[in-house]
Protein backbone atom coordinates (compact mmCIF):
# COMPACT_ATOMS: atom_id res chain seq x y z
CA UNK A 1 0.00 0.00 0.00
CA UNK A 2 1.41 3.52 -0.61
CA UNK A 3 0.37 7.20 -1.04
CA UNK A 4 1.43 9.15 -3.46
CA UNK A 5 2.09 13.03 -3.01
CA UNK A 6 0.77 14.39 -6.02
CA UNK A 7 2.76 17.43 -6.78
CA UNK A 8 5.44 18.85 -8.59
CA UNK A 9 8.15 19.93 -6.44
CA UNK A 10 9.35 22.45 -8.65
CA UNK A 11 6.29 24.65 -7.90
CA UNK A 12 6.71 24.69 -4.64
CA UNK A 13 8.07 27.74 -4.67
CA UNK A 14 5.49 29.25 -6.69
CA UNK A 15 3.41 29.16 -4.03
CA UNK A 16 2.43 31.67 -1.63
CA UNK A 17 3.27 30.96 1.99
CA UNK A 18 0.45 30.05 3.98
CA UNK A 19 -0.37 31.14 7.86
CA UNK A 20 -0.79 28.80 10.08
CA UNK A 21 -1.72 29.13 13.98
CA UNK A 22 -0.59 26.10 16.28
CA UNK A 23 -3.36 26.39 18.85
CA UNK A 24 -2.88 24.64 22.22
CA UNK A 25 -6.70 23.22 21.49
CA UNK A 26 -8.36 20.48 20.70
CA UNK A 27 -10.96 21.30 17.75
CA UNK A 28 -14.27 19.08 17.11
CA UNK A 29 -14.57 20.03 13.27
CA UNK A 30 -12.54 20.88 10.36
CA UNK A 31 -12.84 23.79 7.47
CA UNK A 32 -13.53 27.30 7.03
CA UNK A 33 -14.03 29.17 10.29
CA UNK A 34 -14.32 32.79 10.67
CA UNK A 35 -11.99 35.64 9.78
CA UNK A 36 -9.34 34.91 11.21
CA UNK A 37 -6.90 38.22 10.44
CA UNK A 38 -10.22 40.04 11.75
CA UNK A 39 -11.16 38.36 14.81
CA UNK A 40 -7.47 36.66 16.02
CA UNK A 41 -5.08 38.32 14.61
CA UNK A 42 -6.28 41.49 14.78
CA UNK A 43 -5.66 41.12 18.87
CA UNK A 44 -2.36 39.45 18.44
CA UNK A 45 0.05 41.56 21.04
CA UNK A 46 3.94 41.94 22.06
CA UNK A 47 4.22 41.08 25.30
CA UNK A 48 7.83 42.04 26.35
CA UNK A 49 7.40 41.42 30.00
CA UNK A 50 7.18 37.52 29.40
CA UNK A 51 10.22 37.66 27.23
CA UNK A 52 11.47 38.60 23.88
CA UNK A 53 9.13 37.81 20.92
CA UNK A 54 6.51 36.78 23.34
CA UNK A 55 3.02 37.08 21.98
CA UNK A 56 0.05 37.39 23.46
CA UNK A 57 -3.73 37.05 22.25
CA UNK A 58 -6.95 34.76 23.59
CA UNK A 59 -9.07 32.16 22.22
CA UNK A 60 -12.76 32.28 23.47
CA UNK A 61 -11.10 34.19 26.67
CA UNK A 62 -8.71 31.94 27.16
CA UNK A 63 -5.21 33.70 27.28
CA UNK A 64 -2.51 32.49 24.66
CA UNK A 65 0.78 33.25 24.86
CA UNK A 66 2.46 32.60 21.70
CA UNK A 67 6.29 32.97 19.58
CA UNK A 68 6.76 33.04 16.03
CA UNK A 69 8.56 29.85 14.57
CA UNK A 70 10.25 28.68 11.86
CA UNK A 71 9.95 25.59 9.96
CA UNK A 72 13.42 23.28 11.39
CA UNK A 73 16.05 24.22 9.57
CA UNK A 74 16.71 21.93 6.47
CA UNK A 75 13.04 21.28 6.54
CA UNK A 76 10.23 22.78 4.38
CA UNK A 77 6.40 23.03 6.16
CA UNK A 78 3.49 21.47 3.44
CA UNK A 79 -0.11 21.36 4.10
CA UNK A 80 -1.43 18.13 2.45
CA UNK A 81 -4.73 17.06 1.70
CA UNK A 82 -6.19 13.91 0.57
CA UNK A 83 -8.74 13.86 -1.66
CA UNK A 84 -10.55 10.75 -1.27
CA UNK A 85 -9.28 8.18 0.84
CA UNK A 86 -11.67 5.29 0.08
CA UNK A 87 -10.08 5.19 -3.51
CA UNK A 88 -7.02 2.35 -4.16
CA UNK A 89 -4.78 4.38 -5.28
CA UNK A 90 -4.54 6.86 -2.27
CA UNK A 91 -3.65 10.32 -3.07
CA UNK A 92 -2.38 13.13 -1.42
CA UNK A 93 -2.63 16.84 -2.97
CA UNK A 94 -0.35 19.90 -2.30
CA UNK A 95 -2.72 22.77 -0.19
CA UNK A 96 0.53 24.81 0.90
CA UNK A 97 3.84 25.42 2.26
CA UNK A 98 4.78 27.48 4.81
CA UNK A 99 8.37 28.42 6.55
CA UNK A 100 6.93 30.10 9.56
CA UNK A 101 4.18 29.49 12.02
CA UNK A 102 3.09 30.97 15.52
CA UNK A 103 3.17 28.64 18.35
CA UNK A 104 0.94 29.28 20.78
CA UNK A 105 0.28 27.90 24.46
CA UNK A 106 -2.43 28.53 27.15
CA UNK A 107 -1.13 30.38 29.56
CA UNK A 108 2.69 29.52 29.56
CA UNK A 109 5.28 30.95 28.40
CA UNK A 110 6.54 28.98 24.57
CA UNK A 111 9.88 27.69 26.30
CA UNK A 112 12.45 24.86 25.63
CA UNK A 113 10.40 22.53 27.91
CA UNK A 114 7.33 22.44 25.81
CA UNK A 115 7.05 18.88 23.93
CA UNK A 116 7.24 20.76 20.74
CA UNK A 117 10.18 21.67 21.29
CA UNK A 118 11.91 18.24 22.65
CA UNK A 119 10.32 16.36 19.62
CA UNK A 120 12.59 18.79 17.54
CA UNK A 121 15.34 17.39 19.44
CA UNK A 122 14.35 13.82 17.74
CA UNK A 123 15.13 15.44 14.21
CA UNK A 124 19.11 15.68 15.24
CA UNK A 125 18.84 12.03 16.65
CA UNK A 126 17.08 10.81 13.99
CA UNK A 127 20.02 12.40 11.98
CA UNK A 128 22.85 10.53 14.46
CA UNK A 129 21.35 7.60 14.32
CA UNK A 130 20.95 7.46 10.26
CA UNK A 131 24.96 8.88 10.06
CA UNK A 132 27.01 6.33 8.37
CA UNK A 133 29.62 4.44 10.44
CA UNK A 134 32.96 3.90 8.09
CA UNK A 135 34.45 0.83 7.66
CA UNK A 136 37.75 1.89 10.18
CA UNK A 137 35.19 3.05 12.98
CA UNK A 138 33.55 -0.26 12.60
CA UNK A 139 37.15 -2.45 12.85
CA UNK A 140 38.37 -0.27 14.93
CA UNK A 141 35.32 -0.88 17.49
CA UNK A 142 35.57 -4.69 17.54
CA UNK A 143 39.46 -4.51 17.88
CA UNK A 144 38.24 -2.54 21.70
CA UNK A 145 35.54 -4.84 21.77
CA UNK A 146 37.64 -8.31 21.38
CA UNK A 147 40.77 -6.57 23.93
CA UNK A 148 37.82 -6.04 26.41
CA UNK A 149 36.78 -9.78 25.84
CA UNK A 150 40.48 -10.98 26.52
CA UNK A 151 41.04 -8.83 29.49
CA UNK A 152 37.64 -10.13 31.14
CA UNK A 153 38.65 -13.83 30.09
CA UNK B 1 14.30 15.19 28.36
CA UNK B 2 12.30 13.92 30.76
CA UNK B 3 10.90 10.03 30.03
CA UNK B 4 7.36 10.98 30.43
CA UNK B 5 8.25 13.71 27.13
CA UNK B 6 9.84 10.86 25.21
CA UNK B 7 6.72 8.82 25.92
CA UNK B 8 3.64 11.46 24.66
CA UNK B 9 6.34 12.51 21.62
CA UNK B 10 6.83 9.43 21.03
CA UNK B 11 6.00 8.71 16.97
CA UNK B 12 2.28 6.63 16.41
CA UNK B 13 2.71 4.25 13.71
CA UNK B 14 0.35 5.53 11.04
CA UNK B 15 -0.60 8.77 10.31
CA UNK B 16 -4.35 7.38 9.62
CA UNK B 17 -4.66 5.80 12.50
CA UNK B 18 -6.80 9.04 13.47
CA UNK B 19 -10.43 8.27 13.89
CA UNK B 20 -11.72 10.43 10.85
CA UNK B 21 -15.66 10.88 10.66
CA UNK B 22 -16.66 10.68 7.31
CA UNK B 23 -17.15 14.14 6.76
CA UNK B 24 -13.65 15.07 7.03
CA UNK B 25 -12.24 12.85 4.53
CA UNK B 26 -10.62 15.90 3.42
CA UNK B 27 -8.90 16.54 6.33
CA UNK B 28 -5.34 18.01 6.17
CA UNK B 29 -2.18 17.22 7.43
CA UNK B 30 0.38 19.51 8.53
CA UNK B 31 4.12 17.79 6.83
CA UNK B 32 7.56 18.69 7.59
CA UNK B 33 9.53 17.72 4.51
CA UNK B 34 13.41 17.67 4.55
CA UNK B 35 14.90 19.72 1.68
CA UNK B 36 16.98 17.08 0.06
CA UNK B 37 13.61 14.99 -0.87
CA UNK B 38 12.38 18.09 -1.75
CA UNK B 39 15.63 18.35 -4.29
CA UNK B 40 14.15 17.24 -7.79
CA UNK B 41 16.26 16.26 -10.53
CA UNK B 42 13.07 15.06 -12.37
CA UNK B 43 9.62 17.07 -11.45
CA UNK B 44 8.13 13.77 -12.85
CA UNK B 45 8.90 12.14 -10.22
CA UNK B 46 6.50 12.00 -6.86
CA UNK B 47 7.10 11.26 -3.50
CA UNK B 48 5.66 8.46 -1.99
CA UNK B 49 4.66 7.30 1.46
CA UNK B 50 4.64 3.72 1.68
CA UNK B 51 4.89 0.90 4.55
CA UNK B 52 7.64 -1.46 5.28
CA UNK B 53 7.91 -3.35 7.88
CA UNK B 54 9.26 -2.14 11.31
CA UNK B 55 11.28 -4.13 13.66
CA UNK B 56 10.77 -2.42 17.19
CA UNK B 57 7.04 -1.84 16.41
CA UNK B 58 6.70 -5.01 14.89
CA UNK B 59 3.94 -4.12 12.50
CA UNK B 60 4.35 -1.81 9.52
CA UNK B 61 5.31 1.91 9.60
CA UNK B 62 5.04 4.69 7.24
CA UNK B 63 8.15 5.65 5.48
CA UNK B 64 8.50 8.51 2.82
CA UNK B 65 10.45 7.60 -0.70
CA UNK B 66 11.85 9.30 -3.52
CA UNK B 67 12.44 8.47 -6.81
CA UNK B 68 13.24 5.05 -5.95
CA UNK B 69 16.42 5.59 -4.03
CA UNK B 70 15.90 7.87 -1.21
CA UNK B 71 13.67 6.89 1.54
CA UNK B 72 12.99 8.42 5.17
CA UNK B 73 11.59 7.82 8.14
CA UNK B 74 8.02 9.68 8.73
CA UNK B 75 7.66 10.69 12.77
CA UNK B 76 4.75 12.07 13.80
CA UNK B 77 4.54 14.27 16.63
CA UNK B 78 1.27 14.58 18.25
CA UNK B 79 -0.19 16.34 21.50
CA UNK B 80 -3.16 15.78 22.97
CA UNK B 81 -4.85 19.12 23.00
CA UNK B 82 -3.73 20.79 19.62
CA UNK B 83 -5.53 22.00 16.49
CA UNK B 84 -3.73 24.22 13.20
CA UNK B 85 -5.24 27.23 12.12
CA UNK B 86 -4.75 27.41 8.43
CA UNK B 87 -5.07 30.19 7.09
CA UNK B 88 -8.76 31.09 7.36
CA UNK B 89 -9.39 27.19 8.00
CA UNK B 90 -9.51 24.86 11.00
CA UNK B 91 -7.67 21.85 10.66
CA UNK B 92 -8.71 19.37 13.76
CA UNK B 93 -5.71 17.24 12.99
CA UNK B 94 -3.06 18.74 15.38
CA UNK B 95 -0.25 16.71 14.24
CA UNK B 96 3.31 17.42 12.70
CA UNK B 97 4.15 15.20 10.41
CA UNK B 98 8.46 15.12 10.03
CA UNK B 99 10.40 13.21 7.58
CA UNK B 100 13.76 12.20 9.27
CA UNK B 101 16.72 11.01 8.20
CA UNK B 102 17.10 7.05 7.72
CA UNK B 103 19.22 4.36 7.38
CA UNK B 104 16.95 1.48 5.47
CA UNK B 105 19.65 -1.26 7.14
CA UNK B 106 18.12 -0.83 10.06
CA UNK B 107 15.06 -2.34 9.00
CA UNK B 108 17.02 -4.40 6.62
CA UNK B 109 18.66 -6.13 9.91
CA UNK B 110 15.02 -7.94 10.98
CA UNK B 111 15.62 -9.37 7.46
CA UNK B 112 19.02 -10.37 7.43
CA UNK B 113 18.46 -11.84 10.78
CA UNK B 114 16.13 -13.92 9.84
CA UNK B 115 17.03 -15.52 6.47
CA UNK B 116 20.60 -14.46 6.33
CA UNK B 117 21.84 -16.23 9.62
CA UNK B 118 22.52 -19.38 8.34
CA UNK B 119 23.49 -18.82 4.65
CA UNK B 120 24.69 -16.21 2.79
CA UNK B 121 21.72 -14.78 0.30
CA UNK B 122 21.60 -12.60 -2.14
CA UNK B 123 18.94 -9.34 -1.30
CA UNK B 124 16.29 -10.11 -4.33
CA UNK B 125 15.93 -13.34 -3.23
CA UNK B 126 15.19 -12.51 0.13
CA UNK B 127 10.99 -12.22 0.59
CA UNK B 128 10.62 -12.97 -2.93
CA UNK B 129 7.83 -15.67 -1.80
CA UNK B 130 6.29 -13.70 0.53
CA UNK B 131 3.00 -12.14 -1.04
CA UNK B 132 4.13 -8.58 0.73
CA UNK B 133 6.74 -7.14 -2.38
CA UNK B 134 7.63 -4.55 0.42
CA UNK B 135 10.61 -6.40 1.64
CA UNK B 136 12.00 -7.13 -1.30
CA UNK B 137 11.21 -3.49 -2.72
CA UNK B 138 13.20 -2.48 0.20
CA UNK B 139 16.27 -4.58 0.31
CA UNK B 140 16.62 -3.90 -3.75
CA UNK B 141 16.21 0.10 -3.09
CA UNK B 142 16.69 1.72 -0.62
CA UNK B 143 19.70 -0.53 1.49
CA UNK B 144 23.19 0.45 0.65
CA UNK B 145 26.31 -1.46 -0.46
CA UNK B 146 28.35 -0.11 2.54
CA UNK B 147 25.94 0.35 5.08
CA UNK B 148 25.15 -3.64 4.79
CA UNK B 149 28.79 -4.67 5.22
CA UNK B 150 28.77 -3.42 8.42
CA UNK B 151 26.11 -5.74 9.69
CA UNK B 152 27.13 -8.97 7.13
CA UNK B 153 29.68 -10.80 5.91
CA UNK B 154 29.75 -10.29 1.93
CA UNK B 155 30.76 -12.64 -0.71
CA UNK B 156 30.70 -11.55 -4.54
CA UNK B 157 30.48 -13.70 -6.70
CA UNK B 158 30.38 -12.92 -10.90
CA UNK B 159 27.45 -10.16 -10.68
CA UNK B 160 25.81 -11.38 -7.68
CA UNK B 161 26.73 -10.09 -3.98
CA UNK B 162 25.79 -12.57 -0.93
CA UNK B 163 25.13 -11.26 2.38
CA UNK B 164 25.50 -13.51 5.62
CA UNK B 165 23.77 -11.47 8.62
CA UNK B 166 27.14 -11.35 11.10
CA UNK B 167 26.28 -10.77 14.91
CA UNK B 168 29.39 -9.04 15.94
CA UNK B 169 29.99 -6.83 13.31
CA UNK B 170 26.13 -5.82 13.82
CA UNK B 171 26.26 -4.98 17.52
CA UNK B 172 29.66 -3.04 17.00
CA UNK B 173 27.97 -1.11 14.37
CA UNK B 174 24.64 -0.70 16.20
CA UNK B 175 26.83 0.57 19.75
CA UNK B 176 28.42 3.28 17.17
CA UNK B 177 25.07 4.30 16.14
CA UNK B 178 24.62 4.74 20.02
CA UNK B 179 27.07 6.53 20.76
CA UNK B 180 26.89 9.11 18.04
CA UNK B 181 23.50 9.61 19.90
CA UNK B 182 25.05 10.46 23.04
CA UNK B 183 26.97 12.79 21.44
CA UNK B 184 24.02 14.69 20.04
CA UNK B 185 22.17 14.08 23.41
CA UNK B 186 24.58 15.67 25.30
CA UNK B 187 25.08 18.19 22.82
CA UNK B 188 21.49 19.34 23.06
CA UNK B 189 21.80 19.06 27.07
CA UNK B 190 19.01 16.66 27.33
CA UNK B 191 18.56 15.51 30.25
CA UNK B 192 18.16 11.59 30.40
CA UNK B 193 18.29 11.04 34.15
CA UNK B 194 15.32 9.41 35.89
CA UNK B 195 12.08 11.16 36.68
CA UNK B 196 11.37 14.39 35.76
CA UNK B 197 12.83 18.04 36.06
CA UNK B 198 11.53 21.38 36.35
CA UNK B 199 13.78 22.64 32.96
CA UNK B 200 14.46 25.62 35.38
CA UNK B 201 17.17 23.19 37.11
CA UNK B 202 17.51 21.02 34.63
CA UNK B 203 20.81 22.92 33.13
CA UNK B 204 22.78 23.78 36.55
CA UNK B 205 22.29 19.87 37.64
CA UNK B 206 23.78 19.27 33.93
CA UNK B 207 27.10 21.33 34.83
CA UNK B 208 27.36 19.81 38.31
CA UNK B 209 26.85 16.30 37.75
CA UNK B 210 29.05 14.96 34.80
CA UNK B 211 29.89 11.69 36.42
CA UNK B 212 30.00 7.71 35.14
CA UNK B 213 26.25 7.74 36.64
CA UNK B 214 25.08 10.22 34.28
CA UNK B 215 26.88 8.83 31.44
CA UNK B 216 25.24 5.61 31.93
CA UNK B 217 22.02 7.64 31.33
CA UNK B 218 22.83 8.85 28.28
CA UNK B 219 23.59 5.89 27.09
CA UNK B 220 20.46 3.94 28.54
CA UNK B 221 18.35 6.21 26.81
CA UNK B 222 20.28 6.37 23.48
CA UNK B 223 20.40 2.35 23.52
CA UNK B 224 16.74 2.94 24.09
CA UNK B 225 16.71 5.15 21.10
CA UNK B 226 18.25 2.69 18.97
CA UNK B 227 16.18 -0.52 20.16
CA UNK B 228 13.42 1.00 19.10
CA UNK B 229 14.27 0.38 15.60
CA UNK B 230 15.16 -3.30 16.19
CA UNK B 231 13.89 -6.47 16.98
CA UNK B 232 13.74 -7.04 20.93
CA UNK B 233 16.09 -9.82 21.39
CA UNK B 234 18.73 -7.85 19.36
CA UNK B 235 17.62 -5.14 21.84
CA UNK B 236 18.64 -6.84 24.51
CA UNK B 237 22.12 -8.01 22.83
CA UNK B 238 23.32 -4.32 22.50
CA UNK B 239 22.23 -3.45 26.06
CA UNK B 240 24.37 -5.72 27.12
CA UNK B 241 27.27 -5.63 24.79
CA UNK B 242 27.48 -1.79 25.90
CA UNK B 243 27.10 -3.42 29.30
CA UNK B 244 24.02 -1.12 30.44
CA UNK B 245 22.41 -2.26 33.58
CA UNK B 246 18.46 -2.46 33.48
CA UNK B 247 16.74 1.05 34.83
CA UNK B 248 16.13 -1.17 38.03
CA UNK B 249 19.18 -2.67 38.91
CA UNK B 250 20.79 0.94 38.29
CA UNK B 251 17.82 2.41 41.22
CA UNK B 252 18.65 -0.37 43.40
CA UNK B 253 22.47 0.23 43.05
CA UNK B 254 22.04 3.97 43.54
CA UNK B 255 20.35 3.09 47.00
CA UNK B 256 22.76 1.21 47.69
CA UNK B 257 25.67 3.29 47.46
CA UNK B 258 23.38 5.78 48.99
CA UNK B 259 22.83 3.58 51.73
CA UNK B 260 26.79 2.62 51.92
CA UNK B 261 27.88 5.60 53.43
CA UNK B 262 25.91 5.25 56.56
CA UNK B 263 26.83 1.65 56.79
CA UNK B 264 30.69 2.18 56.44
CA UNK B 265 30.72 4.45 59.51
CA UNK B 266 29.53 1.61 61.11
CA UNK B 267 31.72 -0.69 59.16
CA UNK B 268 34.45 1.45 60.75
CA UNK B 269 33.05 0.93 63.67
CA UNK B 270 33.22 -3.00 63.26
CA UNK B 271 36.86 -3.06 61.94
CA UNK B 272 38.05 -0.90 64.80
CA UNK B 273 35.97 -3.77 66.70
CA UNK B 274 37.69 -6.16 65.00
CA UNK B 275 41.24 -5.21 65.31
CA UNK B 276 40.52 -4.98 69.22
CA UNK B 277 39.38 -8.66 69.26
CA UNK B 278 42.37 -9.65 66.73
CA UNK B 279 44.24 -7.76 69.83
CA UNK B 280 42.46 -10.15 72.36
CA UNK B 281 43.42 -12.88 70.04
CA UNK B 282 46.84 -12.00 70.00
CA UNK B 283 46.57 -11.63 73.44
CA UNK B 284 44.92 -15.31 73.87
CA UNK B 285 47.21 -16.90 71.33
CA UNK B 286 50.21 -15.18 73.03
CA UNK B 287 48.98 -16.81 76.46
CA UNK B 288 48.23 -20.27 74.81
CA UNK B 289 52.04 -20.05 73.23
CA UNK B 290 53.17 -19.13 76.91
CA UNK B 291 51.54 -22.28 78.15
CA UNK B 292 50.16 -20.15 81.22
CA UNK B 293 46.49 -21.06 80.41
CA UNK B 294 45.45 -25.03 80.27
CA UNK B 295 45.38 -26.04 76.80
CA UNK B 296 41.52 -26.48 76.64
CA UNK B 297 40.96 -23.41 77.92
CA UNK B 298 43.14 -21.75 75.69
CA UNK B 299 40.51 -23.43 72.64
CA UNK B 300 37.74 -22.41 74.57
CA UNK B 301 38.63 -18.95 73.91
CA UNK B 302 39.87 -19.24 70.78
CA UNK B 303 36.44 -21.07 69.16
CA UNK B 304 33.95 -19.26 71.50
CA UNK B 305 32.77 -16.62 69.13
CA UNK B 306 33.17 -13.24 70.53
CA UNK B 307 30.04 -11.85 72.07
CA UNK B 308 28.61 -9.21 69.55
CA UNK B 309 28.27 -5.91 71.40
CA UNK B 310 24.65 -4.60 71.34
CA UNK B 311 24.05 -3.18 68.44
CA UNK B 312 23.74 0.45 69.14
CA UNK B 313 19.77 1.84 68.68
CA UNK B 314 20.00 3.61 65.42
CA UNK B 315 19.54 7.37 65.53
CA UNK B 316 16.22 8.46 63.60
CA UNK B 317 16.76 10.94 61.69
CA UNK B 318 14.40 14.04 61.38
CA UNK B 319 12.80 12.55 58.09
CA UNK B 320 11.61 9.43 60.09
CA UNK B 321 10.92 11.18 63.64
CA UNK B 322 8.46 13.24 61.59
CA UNK B 323 6.87 10.27 60.01
CA UNK B 324 6.53 8.35 63.24
CA UNK B 325 4.79 11.47 65.04
CA UNK B 326 2.54 11.22 62.03
CA UNK B 327 2.26 7.65 62.14
CA UNK B 328 1.29 8.14 66.16
CA UNK B 329 -1.99 6.49 67.02
CA UNK B 330 -2.62 4.92 63.67
CA UNK B 331 -3.14 1.32 62.79
CA UNK B 332 -0.31 -0.53 61.76
CA UNK B 333 -0.58 -1.51 58.44
CA UNK B 334 -0.38 -5.11 59.07
CA UNK B 335 -3.85 -5.22 61.13
CA UNK B 336 -5.35 -4.35 57.68
CA UNK B 337 -4.68 -7.72 55.92
CA UNK B 338 -5.41 -9.65 59.35
CA UNK B 339 -8.52 -12.40 59.23
CA UNK B 340 -11.21 -11.46 60.99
Amino acid sequence: MSITLDFDIQQLDNKRPMQLHYLPAKIVGDGECTDVDKHFNNYTRDTPEFGKGILSNALRGYPLLGKRESVPKGYKGLVLQETDENQADRQLRLTGTFQDFTYWNYDKVPSKGDGYQQALVMLEVAEALAAPISEDALENEMKLQQQAKKENA
Amino acid sequence: MSKKATRSTKPKPDPDAVPQKPTVSAAKKVFYIADNLLQAEDGEQRMRLERFYHPGKGQLAWFITHQDRHIMEVLEYAEPRRSWLLNNEVCSNGRTYMTTPFDATLLALHHLRKHCSQRAMSLDSIGVDESDTSVNRLLTKFTNATSLKCVSDVKVSGDLTFYKYNAERTLAWLALKTRGIVAVLKAKQVHCGLGAKSENYVRSEKLVTETDVNEMDYMRMACDYVGRYLDADLHEELTRYLHIPSEIQALVEEKSTAQKRKSQQGQQGANSKKIKLANGEDAASKLRNSSLLDSDDAKESVTSPPTPAPLKERTMTAKEKALAKGAKGSKSIASFFKAK
